[in-house]
């Protein structure tokens, strides 16, 4: 696989080329990074507080943990398949590895019939829920940036999470031709200052959280020429909403941004309430949603496993494959003590811990950081980051671009992949 | 070694054997002349009376990229009932009309079939396309790139940049995505969705560059011609499964003014308006059209009754057939400036009387198109159905009684309506090899393939003679890939891992700091991240990259 060091050494040389950013779903491929005496990077430009953060820690010394105590890395993946190997229904989770490491996976499933869930599976079951439930119509990051219009974010700190969003989706221009006529507005539909004034929006429709749902319904219902019963629902000016409603009608192309992880327990209606929003403006002008998630490989470990298998995640290996977007989420099968061993990955170092209540030494983890729990598992792995100490290909947010991430330093740590191959030869 | 494969019949329209009795030999990956002394073989399989093909090539199936994975994901219900058990295949999988990509190799191979292409792959998502056609094992593969619809193709079109500089760039992005060929689909007109157009005809200006679609065609045929490449522009014509598309596509063949193109799932293009319903069979008219145009190739589209999911490229006609979707779900996108996608769950059913026109009209197509070697068999899977209805598909071509008793079992205003029953044409062995090997391997310029005579790669199927000939195309005795036993009664034996197939044409490098400064610009992911690398493809030497010649490079 093609690799790039960039310049070593204690001065803050400019790297000759971009990286790309594995630190969130944006994945921004126009960093440019330089490293550290201890091998790890500075930003130099286009990052945010998340790619700072993790570029800058540096990797792990090699050796394993057993049990809490040193060992080398051959002992640590022998003990890794006896332990697999002894369970009756081990819980693959955490899963954020890049898309090689899920192949890797999905392989060691088949032979130990584990279950496959991710550290954000709730928020990526939700959507999968959503595609088997209704579909939606979808768009992408640089059609978001060329096309729209207007661009609704809900109830969410984009700023916070997505930081570079608005860089490259907002406040760049369009390119001629396909350019939105009259320049683009930003609405926020949500709650607080902050996020709004971080975002740079036009306008701002303030709802508290759990009123979100009302106020989409709305929204919906003016959109549709509906009159609305009370004048002020949930808390917005009927005048408002039919402001927006108007704005919406007339935009070329509107674009309804979100993050799943962000909505909380109001997700599944929110969401629904969204794709009907896209779809009553789809029949007149032109409107799409995107969706913000995925992060820690999150879409990238849907996507490959559902190529391999069908299944978009929390599927089990056994005598066939089983689906059980519920029963086989992370909290419910602790909760049911119905896994005796746990597979952790945390390659991005982004502290996606196992959950407190995990059979902490039936556990082998795999990190590029080291929790505090690294000493109470089984066997502790430390593993590269994707992008940073090996190729590694993920999945962007919009779910189409899949961008290389090339070698930044030789730290010598091992792939996910690596060390699950390994395993399963000893397994 | 040295195998015989001993006393087969052999169908191999490449060299004309047309049944004769004669003995294959194999070594190395390869068939070999027959050796002075038939006992140099050290193994020899009797294969005596057993009707051998090479092996058989899809050009036209969605088997991996973005819309392909959408449609899994979208349907646990599809997979419930299709399982794949354990001890059955190398790995498990499951799936029918949206199958997994192992599960997709697996069926292939226990069909005979050595070879599937990709044909809508998109430039920003050709990664996680090969990707998946990595994972999909057994059989070599490629994929044709979609362009037509990318606001810098229109753009360069409408500054009325010359030829040279839309090959240039036609070049570039089959290297940066690794594909074989190119493909449009809707040409202009999922751009012209992301405007708000519902519609657009061949001579309809798409409202954002002022284009229209058959400059776009016209445009693209010419750079394909220029390049050199061995398969003519792919393509997906404009107004998809409109009633009176007839009229489009005559249109479509008539404006290619004699240059190459392969027109795909032709049976969507081939509605007209007549009759109560308005909705009629135009087969009988773009076959007469096909049968004068030698520089016309063309797929079906089969469809077949039952459940399957559309997977296309054309965000317009998918969003207008979204209203059809059975279970009622769909997804719709636009895509990286470049293209769009729309997934559509669907029930095709006997009893409608569409459906089972749409059913008619494309074997009306199969036994009006004269020529073999320019008509592929496809459903274009799953659109029009899942791949492992194919055997169904030939006995249907090859057996008129049982051709009739179907028919007699549709709705019976589609009965009336189509001249199906009166055709009496039967597909002989030599044509179904002419139209799933011999002819797919020469359009795609796929050297080694589609032959028996030696020098050609050994990938050999073997089937056990029935008069059922859908029981005898589903379960070939063996399957041979590179001289390998990879099939045997149907059930894969071995599991190998087959090559990429791309082209590689020269181009002008002005054309990268362009579009550099474009994708710089506009787009949010650099231009060189889009290009996929040869190691890529060769997945860490699970896969191995075949480069095939054109008139720019060798
Ligand atoms: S926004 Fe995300 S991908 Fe971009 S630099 Fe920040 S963490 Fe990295
Ligand atoms: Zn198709």
């Amino acid at each position: 696989m093609p690799s790039l060091t960039v310049s070593k050494g204690s001065t803050d040389k400019p790297a000759p080329t971009s990286a790309v950013c594995p630190f969130c779903a944006l994945l921004c491929d126009d960093l440019a990074l330089n490293q550290r005496p201890d091998a790890s990077f500075t930003v130099a430009r286009h990052g945010c507080r998340r790619a700072a953060a993790g570029y800058a820690r540096a990797p792990l010394a090699s050796e394993a943990l057993i049990g809490g105590r040193s060992a080398p890395l051959d002992e640590a993946i022998g003990v890794a398949a006896k332990l697999l190997k002894r369970a009756r229904q081990p819980l693959f989770g955490g899963l954020a590895t890049d898309v090689d490491g899920i192949r890797a996976c999905v392989n060691l499933a088949e032979r130990c019939n584990a279950i496959l869930d991710h550290v954000h599976g709730d928020a990526l079951a939700s959507m999968s829920r959503m595609l088997q439930g209704r579909g939606w119509y979808a768009t992408t990051l640089s059609e978001v940036r060329n096309r729209a219009d207007l661009v609704v974010v809900i109830d969410v700190d984009v700023s916070q999470r997505y930081e570079n969003f608005k860089r490259r989706c907002l406040d760049a221009r369009p390119a001629p031709g396909n350019a939105p006529g009259k320049g683009r507005e930003v609405v926020f539909i949500g709650a607080g200052k902050r996020a709004p004034e971080a975002l740079g929006a036009d306008t701002t429709l303030s709802c508290r959280s759990e009123n979100l749902v009302e106020v989409l319904l709305a929204l919906l219902a003016t959109l549709r020429g509906h009159r609305l019963a009370a004048r002020r629902p949930a808390g917005s000016a009927a005048s408002a909403l039919a402001d927006l409603a108007g704005k919406l009608r007339e935009a070329r192309y509107a674009t309804f941004v979100f993050t799943p992880a962000a909505l909380a327990e109001h997700r599944e209606p929110a969401m629904a309430a969204i794709g009907d929003l896209v779809d009553e403006l789809n029949r007149t002008t032109r409107a799409a949603m995107l969706a913000l998630g995925g992060d820690d490989g999150g879409q990238s470990a849907v996507n490959t496993c559902a190529w391999l298998s069908g299944f978009p995640l929390r599927v089990g290996f056994g005598q066939t494959l089983q689906y059980e977007p519920q029963a086989f989420a992370t909290r419910a099968l602790l909760d049911g003590g119905a896994i005796d061993a746990l597979l952790w990955i945390d390659a991005f170092g982004e502290q996606a811990t196992p959950p407190p209540d995990a059979p902490l030494d039936r556990t082998v983890m795999l990190a590029s950081s080291r929790p505090s729990v690294a000493a109470q598992c089984g066997v502790f792995i430390p593993v590269g980051t994707p992008g940073l100490d090996h190729f590694a290909r993920l999945v962007r947010a919009d779910s189409v671009v899949t961008l290389p991430l090339l070698q930044q330093r030789d730290s010598g740590l091992p792939s996910v992949a690596g060390v699950l191959t390994r395993i399963l030869e000893k397994y | 070694m040295l195998t015989r494969l001993k006393g087969g019949r052999i169908y191999d329209p490449e060299n004309g054997d047309d049944g004769e009795v004669r003995d294959l030999y194999l070594r190395n990956g390869r068939i070999v002349e027959a050796p002075a002394d038939p006992r140099e073989a050290k193994e020899v399989i009797d294969i005596s009376g057993r009707v051998v093909m090479s092996g058989a090539i899809d050009i036209h199936t969605h088997i991996g990229g973005g819309k392909v994975n959408i449609g899994r994901m979208m349907l646990p219900e599809d997979h419930a009932t299709d399982l794949v058990a354990a001890n059955r295949h190398p790995h498990l999988g499951c799936g029918h009309a949206a199958p997994s990509t192992r599960t997709a190799g697996y069926r292939y191979a226990e069909m005979g079939y050595v070879a599937c292409f990709e044909p809508a792959m998109l430039a920003g998502n050709a990664r996680q396309a090969h990707m998946e056609l990595a994972d999909t094992p057994m059989v070599d593969k490629g994929a044709y790139v979609l362009l037509g619809n990318d606001d810098y193709l229109l753009r360069a079109l409408a500054a009325k940049r010359d030829p040279e500089y839309l090959r240039d760039y036609v070049a570039w992005t089959l290297n940066a995505s690794q594909a074989l060929a190119i493909k449009v689909v809707n040409p202009g007109g999922i751009n012209a969705f992301k405007f708000n157009q519902r519609k657009l005809d061949l001579d309809e200006k798409n409202a954002g560059y002022g284009i229209t679609p058959r400059q776009i065609l016209t445009a693209l045929a010419d750079s394909v011609r220029a390049l050199g490449l061995a398969h003519p522009l792919h393509v997906h014509g404009c107004n998809l499964g409109v009633p009176g598309n007839v009229e489009t596509t005559l249109d479509t063949i008539r404006g290619l003014e004699g240059l190459r193109a392969h027109l795909t799932h032709v049976q969507f293009h081939s509605y007209g308006t007549e009759g109560d319903q308005k909705f009629s069979s135009g087969a009988a008219r773009i076959a007469e059209a096909v049968n004068a145009a030698p520089n016309v190739s063309l797929d079906v589209g089969q469809i077949m009754f039952g459940r399957t999911i559309t997977e296309s490229g054309d965000s317009m006609r998918q969003y207008a057939g979204s209203a059809f979707a059975d279970p009622k779900k769909w997804v719709g996108m636009d895509i990286e400036c470049e293209a769009g996608c729309g997934v559509v769950p669907f029930r095709y059913k006997d009893r409608n009387f569409v459906n089972a026109l749409q059913w008619a009209i494309g074997l009306e197509m199969f036994l009006l198109v004269d020529d073999p070697w320019r008509i592929f068999l496809t459903t274009d899977h799953p659109n029009g159905a899942p791949f492992t209805s194919y055997p169904h598909l030939i006995r249907l071509l090859m057996d008129r009684s049982f051709r009739r008793d179907m028919l007699a079992t549709i709705n019976p205003e589609a009965q009336a309506a189509t001249t199906l029953g009166a055709i009496d044409r039967e597909y002989s062995l030599y044509e179904i090899a002419i139209m799933t090997r011999a002819a797919p391997a020469r359009s795609l310029g796929l050297k080694g393939f589609g032959s028996l005579a030696p020098g050609a790669r050994a990938h050999i199927t073997v089937y056990k003679d029935q008069a059922n000939r859908e029981k005898m195309f589903a379960k070939p005795e063996y399957v041979f890939k590179d001289g390998q036993l990879i099939v045997r009664n149907g059930r894969v034996v071995e599991e190998v891992h087959g090559a990429t197939h791309v082209v590689h044409p020269d181009y002008d490098t002005a054309i990268e700091r362009d579009l550099d400064t474009y994708f710089d610009r506009y787009m949010t992911v650099r231009k060189d991240n889009l290009r996929v690398t040869d190691d890529e493809v060769r997945d860490d030497g699970r896969g191995e990259l075949v480069v095939h010649p054109t008139k720019r490079s060798t």
